[in-house]
């Protein structure tokens, strides 16, 4: 098999005002075709000279340059490529051609919870989540009583997490979340989590966020570009379509939808 | 080119939460619980035992065969057990690899781990049942830890090259049973090497899983009854053979590895 290109990311710490450049951004996947998986398919294509995968590009060349203290807001339709900008960012996928800087220390909340095991407890969760964003036990210990009391679940901590309402799950998951204390924080649609009373409580902290953090976020409600973001960014068919004033772009978002 | 910090506290805390995490879920829901890491190997070894030493009357001629032949199982049942898990690991790790950027070696090492823990607490239990066998302790015992570290880097190696390519072709689980299987036979577990002839318990011990055991049955219970790749083979560039096994498996699988973890997030 070919050997598959590989573009830059690199992480450093600078003084510099710019949080995360990025030029001419491209990365595709290799979806298998029919059934790839397995030796004997596997031996067979090659025998044919079939290659097994179909290429199927996602970013198509991005340019964009955040800076520091800027709350971003990315929107677009499923399958424009947001997730997969944000994964790359994170590190999680490889850029394929071109160039991620990242300055300063990246958190990546691509979901909430990750690595939570229903068999565990509620405590037993908290502790590997932690572990997962860079929390060792001591710092565990210290913001613990914190992390129930946010998530208004301290009666259940030693309950098995699959005994929680997966309301209740979100809840802890995001109190969690919101511990971590990084220079730039990636979210992937984690806003709306838990009732009514709990998302005041996420809307006081994306508040407290703002203008403190790098913070960007992908979303699909228009509300909460309009309200929370500096600065918004379109993107379409793995392309920037627009950047620029939030409003301007929920209304272009809007009006994508209602021509179809 | 970056020398990745390999135990940066970050990793460690991972490493860590993560291999505690294996051992509690592996045992979840059974009464026995942590005791089983224990039961396992023990009672494997007491089959093995009633079949061949007193049914089939074997190793008669080995001092302690019974402390012999639970050294045998013990660390077959760790080999297995460490690549087994490791093979795993990747794939059963799918939700983490997909959502967070860490290195993904972490995972394998952890799977391990398990393996690890249940071989040193069983290391104990061989020690306690060799004293009460009457074997002597001795300066030997001390050569121990070099042979399992030797297996152990074998089962790593095998764990990461096996693990990374399972992440495409599944059928590396089966297949690998299926050696395993195989493998069994191949290592002087439950016969002595003195039952097979000469050249073939030569050829046997080139083999570093035979090698290793071969090396702490005899350092542990200290007689020359126990046939070692040492005392057997005498030419010394067939002496390193089992070494540079080992070597070469865990240099191949490292840079396999390596290679391939850029792109485990989007093909598992």
């Amino acid at each position: 098999m070919a050997k598959r290109p590989i573009g830059t990311r690199v992480e450093r710490f600078t003084d510099g005002d710019v949080a995360i450049s990025i030029h001419n951004l491209h990365k595709s996947f290799r979806l298998p075709t029919e059934k790839a998986f397995g030796l004997k398919q596997a031996i067979f294509n090659r025998l044919r000279g079939i290659k097994g995968f179909r290429e199927q590009k996602v970013l198509k060349g991005i340019d964009l340059e955040i800076k520091k203290g800027e709350f971003v807001g990315i929107v677009g339709r499923n399958g424009s490529g947001k997730s997969t900008l944000l994964k790359t960012l994170a590190g999680i996928y490889y850029p394929e051609k071109g160039e991620i800087i990242v300055d300063g220390n990246l958190v990546p909340f691509i979901e909430l919870g990750v690595g939570f095991n229903p068999e565990l407890t509620g405590r037993e969760n908290v502790y590997l989540n932690g572990a997962l964003l860079g929390f060792s036990n001591d710092e565990m210990d210290k913001m613990y009583d914190e992390i129930w009391d946010f998530a208004e679940l301290k009666d259940f901590q030693d309950q098995k997490l699959k005994n929680y309402s997966s309301g209740m799950q979100v809840r802890l998951a995001f109190s969690i979340a919101i511990r971590a204390k990084g220079d730039i924080l990636l979210l992937d649609e984690v806003l709306a989590v838990g009732d009514a009373a709990f998302q005041q409580k996420c809307n006081d902290y994306f508040e407290s966020l703002h203008g403190n953090q790098t913070v960007i976020l992908v979303t699909h409600s228009m509300e909460n570009v309009r309200k929370f973001c500096d600065r918004a960014i379109l993107i379409e068919d793995g392309q920037v379509k627009l950047d620029g004033k939030p409003d301007k772009v929920a209304d272009a978002y809007t009006n994508l939808w209602k021509k179809k | 080119m970056k020398i990745p910090n390999v135990l940066c506290k970050k990793n460690r805390i991972l490493l860590k939460e993560l291999t505690k995490t294996d051992f509690k879920l592996r045992y979840q829901g059974s009464v026995l619980g942590y005791l089983w890491a224990l039961l396992r190997p023990l009672m494997m070894f007491a089959i093995l035992y009633i079949v061949f030493s007193k049914l089939l009357r074997w190793g008669n001629d080995i001092d302690h065969y019974p402390v012999y032949l639970l050294i045998g199982t013990t660390m077959w049942s760790f080999f297995t057990e460490c690549t087994q898990q490791g093979i795993h690991a990747i794939v059963q790790r799918g939700d983490l690899i997909r959502k967070i950027c860490f290195p993904k070696y972490i995972v394998v090492v952890s799977a391990t781990f398990t393996a690890v823990i249940n071989m040193l607490i069983n290391l104990g239990v061989i020690l306690i049942f060799a004293l009460i066998n009457g074997v002597t302790p001795s300066w030997s015992w001390l050569l121990v830890p070099f042979a399992l570290l030797e297996l152990y880097a074998l089962s790593l190696g095998i764990a990461f090259l096996l693990g990374a390519i399972n992440v495409k072709y599944r059928d590396v689980t089966s297949i690998w049973e299926v050696t395993i299987q195989a493998l069994f036979y191949t290592v002087p577990i439950i016969y002595p090497l003195t039952m097979v002839p000469d050249i073939a318990a030569k050829i046997l011990l080139l083999n570093p899983i035979a090698q290793a055991i071969q090396d702490v049955r005899h350092s542990l219970i200290a007689s020359d009854t126990v046939t070692t790749i040492w005392s057997k083979v005498d030419n010394p560039f067939l002496i390193v053979i089992p070494f540079l096994i080992v070597i070469t498996v865990l240099v191949f699988a490292a840079i396999y590895f390596r290679r391939k973890s850029k792109f485990f997030a989007e093909e598992i």
